[in-house]
């Protein structure tokens, strides 16, 4: 399975070094970690020592058996041998005035594709993989390419992506699936993903929908027709439902179409999703926007309502003269700007910015960031000069050096550490900003403005390009979204094993830690498998403000799964639950200390378990927001804490994983506890906890054990049938 | 909370289609596809060290759930820390006088002889409970029993070129404290500022190297006792926390047990329950068998002397270790008989040293006797096979260090290389483990005889009461001179029959199997045996003599 053609010097130029795999065997306990991740196959066991041994010669330096043994028992001495990474070429246009040809080069060749493909390690447990937000195969779809089958490197990709050629062409890689490879947590340049990914979309054949039959029948409204409505749309409508998209704006794609420059994204490539979704007979509503008070009548009349609204509501700067003519927001400039760029039109005449007569206007854009750029590069190219000031230090501000370094070639200047103070007009319309200088000490905290260090700049025209928000009118009825993506209070064991945090900021990855980012990516992304109100799904932006496009199109994508998974019905209403149809998929949830509420558990299991009815009994502590998401009927079961009566309460690893639920969007739930005296008001505690989150509570149930450790089962019964609505004939179950 | 994938485990998967979940989403999330783990010999390889079944202690309720309580260690630390902080104190503030004082009578006349018990009955039992390694971990964790994610410290790793050594280190601290603790006179008679002022050193250090170093690296490498109790407490029933199923633990992708998980701390002591073959580096914390996710690991119990007949895998950091800590047991034997203090008092005085123990003398002979030790291995070496024993794991006959490596990893390994001195040296030294351990506490008992009634009074004196020095326990005695000597010799005999038994059953395994003359083999092995057990008796006698 050797997947590089020969080891080769890095271009650090470090070929001569001996390759020496240390194990320290006094240290390595034999678990196998490195040896069942290893991309190489150079580790092994010797069966009498039970540690593991290395065969040098099969090393080529990657380390990740350094980042994943438990107990630090192995050491890589020599190069990390790999090829030299792939150029990223670019179009260099005589001149970039209404030029709207895209600058970043594909790879040209399938030779090169394939030299490329080589320096794939295909790691067993590839931490590429958890870098993409989408979790595309992407191991198998290199394969796929190192073997010469685009085909099937392109459905390799459509698996888990519907927009590949959008997401390789405007995805920040070295933040994702780049900065996590291997060979980038081996401090060298990583795998070329997104230039292979690319070279996929562009020379394999279009590939049809794979067609169901999983939703058939399903009423689904989507608000919004960006990444998100995409890719929940695709997901949908490729199982036979019936999918309405509402759009705000004359054209379907939302930030692909209008938010993104041709130069980066070419309107063909953005347009193609909904090309196919409107041939595919997806019910496309443009110019309609959808109001907070709208919302419960689309839940009445769709059996699914998914929000992907996005964040469109760009942020202003609350400065003195913002008010003035010649301050516009991103949004507007882009979506004038482009249209110039195709008409062949100047600057002057775009009407909306009023700068008749100006043949060379000066624009100041404020922030530094995706957007911004963005901005300043169009801008550029309608003939204006251009300066984009941001507030943050350069070290700290989340910008991709590769987009400032182009806007510099194209002429944009950029000044960091500087803030607009105030702006002044002649006549109502802008006409200086004056700027000051800020310090910034560190990424946590937020720039503080130097005194005395104003400076007034003359402008023709203000962009704001700070970012957007969700617009507060639809984010009433978003029931708390949009959530902050925060590093998890628990870091997921299988992460852990895969070594993604242990060289965590890789410089590829501009000293960013992947791991962590990774994860909270993650964890927002299953939220959005959950609904935030019965038959309600939020995604993309919408859920967690503004991100990505892949980020979107994961949710968009997780959410129809759901939806899809579970067929919920508006036939009951919108306020009678998420799930109208009958229960056919149980958790029971169960933190058990002796065994006892463990054993009630699976004697519930025996209970309501039929052909029609899955039931699965897991404890708590491996429970997943996946889980959740499959359940449309959660049972919680909790042993009671306390000494006789005094301090009696749940214990406190139930209490914890509560504070970790997410809301449940009517979710029917049903708890039960086990006791030894007296439960006090713990069930009534515990139902109100998760009304909290949302649930709605169908049954409760207190067991009491005996110190012998039987228990009363009197309930089980009624308990378990409330729950189907079946009453079954249950043997007598004791559990000691 | 935690998130989801699935994944795929074996070669046979590359290339293929994902499987796919039943979750919400309907498809796997993490295309995970790891290699089979390396099972092929792995049931002969565990066959003779893996614990009955029946004898998992945390299959009764009240055990697992003492064992899965998080506050289980802290409750075993705490009193042993309030004993020892006493001991600082008291050393200090109390009374000069070594027989009188808590810090003195304490250490030296009953924990000294408490932790032989343990060790020889046990196994590791003193590490769970030790106030030392207990308080710094304390630190190390931000925590006195709950599972915090983040430690305090740098979280280094011990440097490799010491660690590669295994035991020794440990060794080597033990030999540097006796040292002091002779030259200090800290335990006999007695000395109760520098007994406080040594427990105070031990605190310091443990917490030093806590806070530099991962995990309990202080207890796995530092720690004076750690090779006296990893050694002779191969003798113990304590098997410690073992896998129940290994083929669960062998395809377990996230090794809670080793990393940490929620509710438990990855294995402070480098162990990992799925391949432990010995008590040797169980801690006996239950850190592994509240962090596995799958309870999977169980609390197991071993017949005596197991841990030391049973290994295929015999480290050389043990074998040396217990020769080295023969040779300090001979040292402290020989030095009460006065052919030693004519040799200590003439060095001294070419070398200008102030007093007892010379530190060459005291090197020389621990080193000595090491080496006639390892010269007598080298004897019975040559009556072993020269050429690679072929490994045969599905038979009973294995020679470890006799076995050809299986790569320059072995090769260059010190606790795993091979060769034909090892071949012998190696499970000669495993058998003498009993004798060895028998000869520590054998000396440890005239303390306890002698003085350990003293405590009472001792005890009493805080409150004014019992008299003090004119108590009749504080004068009492629990058995003579004589008697002690007897039942040191008794103490001596058991630890020879056990190390004849256990050498038997290694020489039948280990050995005769790959000699070139089993009947040189034998003779070398159980004459060994006998020497020791025969010299030990002698020394006491001797030693009993002198006073």
């Amino acid at each position: 399975m050797t997947l590089i053609s020969e080891k080769t010097k890095s271009s650090e130029g470090d070929q001569m070094e001996k390759m020496d795999i240390h194990i320290f065997s006094d240290r390595c306990a034999g678990c196998q970690e490195c040896v069942v991740r290893c991309p190489t196959n150079a580790l092994k066991m010797d069966s009498l020592s039970w540690t593991v041994v290395a065969e040098d010669e099969l090393c080529v330096g990657c380390r990740q058996c350094e980042r994943t043994c438990p107990f630090t028992a192995i050491k890589i001495n020599g190069p990390v041998m790999v090829d030299v990474r792939i150029k990223q070429e670019h179009f260099k246009p005589m001149s970039i005035d209404h030029n709207a040809d895209e600058l970043r080069l594909p790879i040209k060749s399938f030779e090169d594709a394939k030299k490329e493909a080589m320096r794939c390690l295909d790691c067993p447990d590839p931490t590429c993989l958890r870098g993409c937000p989408a979790h595309n195969d992407i191991p198998s779809f290199i394969r796929a390419v190192r073997e010469g089958n685009l085909q099937e490197a392109h459905s390799v990709l459509s698996r888990t992506s519907v927009l590949p050629d959008v997401c390789s062409r405007v995805c920040d890689q070295a933040t994702q699936c780049e900065g996590s490879c291997s060979w980038s947590l081996a401090g060298k340049q990583p795998v070329a993903i997104g230039l292979l990914e690319r070279f996929i979309t562009e020379n394999a054949d279009f590939l049809p929908l794979e067609k169901g039959n999983k939703a058939t029948g399903l009423e689904v409204a989507i608000i919004g027709s960006g990444p998100a409505g995409i890719a929940a749309a695709t997901e949908l409508v490729k199982q036979g439902a019936k999918v309405t998209v509402f759009e705000k704006d004359s054209t379907p794609g939302g930030l692909i179409t209008w938010g993104i420059p041709d130069f980066t994204l070419p309107h063909e490539v953005a347009k193609r999703p909904w090309d196919r979704l409107i041939n595919e007979g997806v019910n496309l509503k443009v110019n309609t926007e959808i109001k907070e008070a709208e919302v419960n009548d689309l839940l009445g009349n769709y059996d699914a309502l998914i929000i992907a609204c996005g964040a469109s509501q760009p942020i202003k700067l609350p400065v003195e003269g913002g008010d003035l003519k010649g301050v516009v927001d991103a949004t507007t400039f882009l979506k004038n700007g482009q249209e110039a760029i195709n008409n062949g039109s100047s600057i002057s005449e775009i009407e909306v910015l009023g700068l008749k007569g100006v043949s060379s206007p000066h624009i100041l854009v404020l922030g530094a960031g995706n957007t911004a750029m963005d901005v300043a590069r169009t801008a550029r190219r309608l003939g204006a000069s251009v300066r984009a000031i941001d507030w943050m230090d350069q070290k700290f501000a989340p910008v991709r050096p590769d987009e400032l370094a182009e806007a510099k070639s194209e002429g944009v200047e950029i000044t960091f550490s500087s803030t607009l103070v105030s702006l002044t007009g002649n006549n109502g319309r802008v006409s200086t900003a004056k700027i000051a200088k800020t310090t910034q000490t560190s990424a946590k905290e937020l720039p503080k403005v130097q005194s005395g260090s104003t400076s007034d700049e003359k402008v023709d025209l203000v962009v704001m390009a700070m970012g957007y928000r969700v617009d507060p009118d639809i984010q009433k009825a978003l029931n708390g979204a949009p959530i902050r993506k925060k590093p998890a209070e628990k870091v997921d064991r299988r992460w852990i094993a895969s070594g993604i945090f242990a060289n965590p900021a890789p410089e590829f990855a501009r000293g960013q830690n992947v791991g962590v980012i990774s994860l909270s990516r993650e964890i927002a992304n299953q939220l959005s498998m959950i609904p935030r109100r019965p038959r309600m799904w939020v995604v993309g932006d919408a859920l967690i403000g503004p991100a990505t496009v892949v980020e979107a199109m994961a949710h968009g994508r997780d959410a129809a799964r759901a939806i899809i998974t579970h067929k919920p019905s508006k036939s009951g209403g919108s306020e009678v639950g998420l799930y109208a149809t009958k229960t056919a998929k149980v958790l029971i949830a169960v933190e058990s200390r002796g065994g006892t509420t463990l054993k009630i558990g699976e004697a519930i299991q025996k209970r309501i378990s039929s052909s029609d009815v899955e039931v699965r009994v897991q404890k708590l502590n491996t429970i997943t927001m996946e889980d959740i998401a499959w359940a449309d009927h959660l049972i919680l079961g909790t042993w009671v804490e306390g000494f006789v009566v005094a301090k009696v309460g749940l214990p406190k690893f139930t209490k914890a994983w509560l504070k970790t639920l997410p809301p449940l969007g009517g979710l029917p739930t049903s708890i039960y506890v086990t006791y030894s005296f007296n439960p006090k008001d713990v069930l009534g505690n515990l139902a109100k906890e998760l009304e909290g989150k949302g649930a709605k509570i169908q049954s409760k149930e207190a067991f009491k054990t005996t110190l012998g450790g039987t228990v009363d089962l009197s309930g089980i019964d009624n308990f378990a049938s409330s729950i189907t609505g079946q009453k079954k004939g249950a043997a007598k179950v004791t559990t000691r | 909370m935690t998130i989801t994938e699935a994944s795929q485990v074996g070669d046979e998967v590359k290339g293929e289609s994902p499987s796919t979940i039943s979750g919400a989403t309907g498809s796997q999330r993490v295309a995970v596809r790891l290699r089979k783990p390396y099972e092929t010999d792995v049931e002969q390889r565990f066959r003779l060290t893996d614990p009955s079944k029946g004898l998992e202690l945390s299959k009764n309720k009240h055990v697992r759930r003492v064992l899965k309580n998080r506050k289980f260690q802290f409750f075993l630390i705490l009193p042993n820390q309030i004993v020892f902080w006493g001991v600082i104190f008291l050393g200090i503030l109390g009374t000069v006088n070594p027989d009188l004082n808590f810090a003195t009578a304490i250490t030296w006349f009953l924990w000294f002889a408490l932790v032989f018990v343990m060790m020889v009955v046990v196994g590791r039992a003193w590490c769970v409970m030790c106030p030392f390694g207990g308080f710094a971990e304390w630190i190390q964790r931000k925590s006195f029993w709950n599972r915090t994610q983040k430690a305090l410290g740098l979280g280094r790793k011990f440097p490799e070129s010491i660690a590669k050594y295994g035991l020794i280190t440990s060794v080597g601290t033990f030999l540097l404290l006796t040292w002091l603790e002779e030259f200090f006179n800290i335990a006999g008679p007695g000395n109760p500022e520098a007994t406080s002022i040594m427990v105070i050193g031990i605190v310091i250090s443990a917490v030093t190297f806590f806070m530099v170093f991962e995990r309990r690296t202080f207890c796995r490498y530092v720690c004076p006792l750690s090779a006296l109790i990893g050694s002779v407490g191969a003798a113990g029933t304590a098997a410690g926390f073992r896998t129940k199923d290994r083929d669960k633990c062998l395809n377990c992708k996230t090794k809670e047990c080793m990393r940490g998980g929620d509710e438990g701390f990855g294995c402070p002591w480098y162990t990992w329950p799925g391949s432990a073959d010995s008590n040797l580096t169980c801690g006996l914390c239950s850190e592994c068998y509240k962090a596995c996710p799958s309870d999977n690991v169980g609390f197991f119990i071993q017949k005596p002397l197991t841990s030391m007949i049973a290994p295929l895998r015999r480290r050389a950091d043990v074998a040396w270790s217990v020769l080295l800590l023969w040779g300090l047991v001979v040292f402290q034997q020989f030095n009460a008989v006065s052919l030693y203090g004519t040799i200590d008092n003439w060095l001294n005085t070419k070398m200008h040293f102030p007093q007892y123990p010379n530190p060459v003398d005291y090197i020389g002979i621990i080193f000595l006797v090491t080496l006639i030790m390892a010269g007598i291995a080298w004897v019975g070496s040559k009556a072993m096979k020269k050429d690679a024993v072929q490994l045969d794991l599905s038979g009973s006959p294995v020679n470890f260090a006799g076995a050809k490596a299986s790569s320059k990893t072995i090769k260059h390994s010190f606790v795993d290389k091979k060769s034909q001195f090892r071949s012998f040296m190696l499970p000669l030294s495993y058998g003498l483990i009993p004798v060895v351990g028998a000869d520590y506490f054998a000396r440890q008992l005239p303390k306890f005889f002698l003085n350990v009634l003293k405590l009472v009074p001792d005890v009493g004196a805080w409150f004014g009461i019992g008299g003090g020095t004119n108590a009749k326990l504080f004068n009492a005695e629990i058995l003579s001179g004589n008697q002690i000597v007897a039942v040191q010799v008794g103490v001596i005999i058991v630890g020879m029959l056990a190390s004849l038994y256990a050498m038997r059953k290694i020489i039948k395994r280990d050995i005769v199997p790959f000699a070139t003359s089993p009947f040189a083999t034998k003779l070398v092995a159980y004459g060994t045996v006998l020497a020791c057990g025969v010299g030990a008796s002698w020394l006491y006698v001797m030693m009993h003599a002198a006073t």
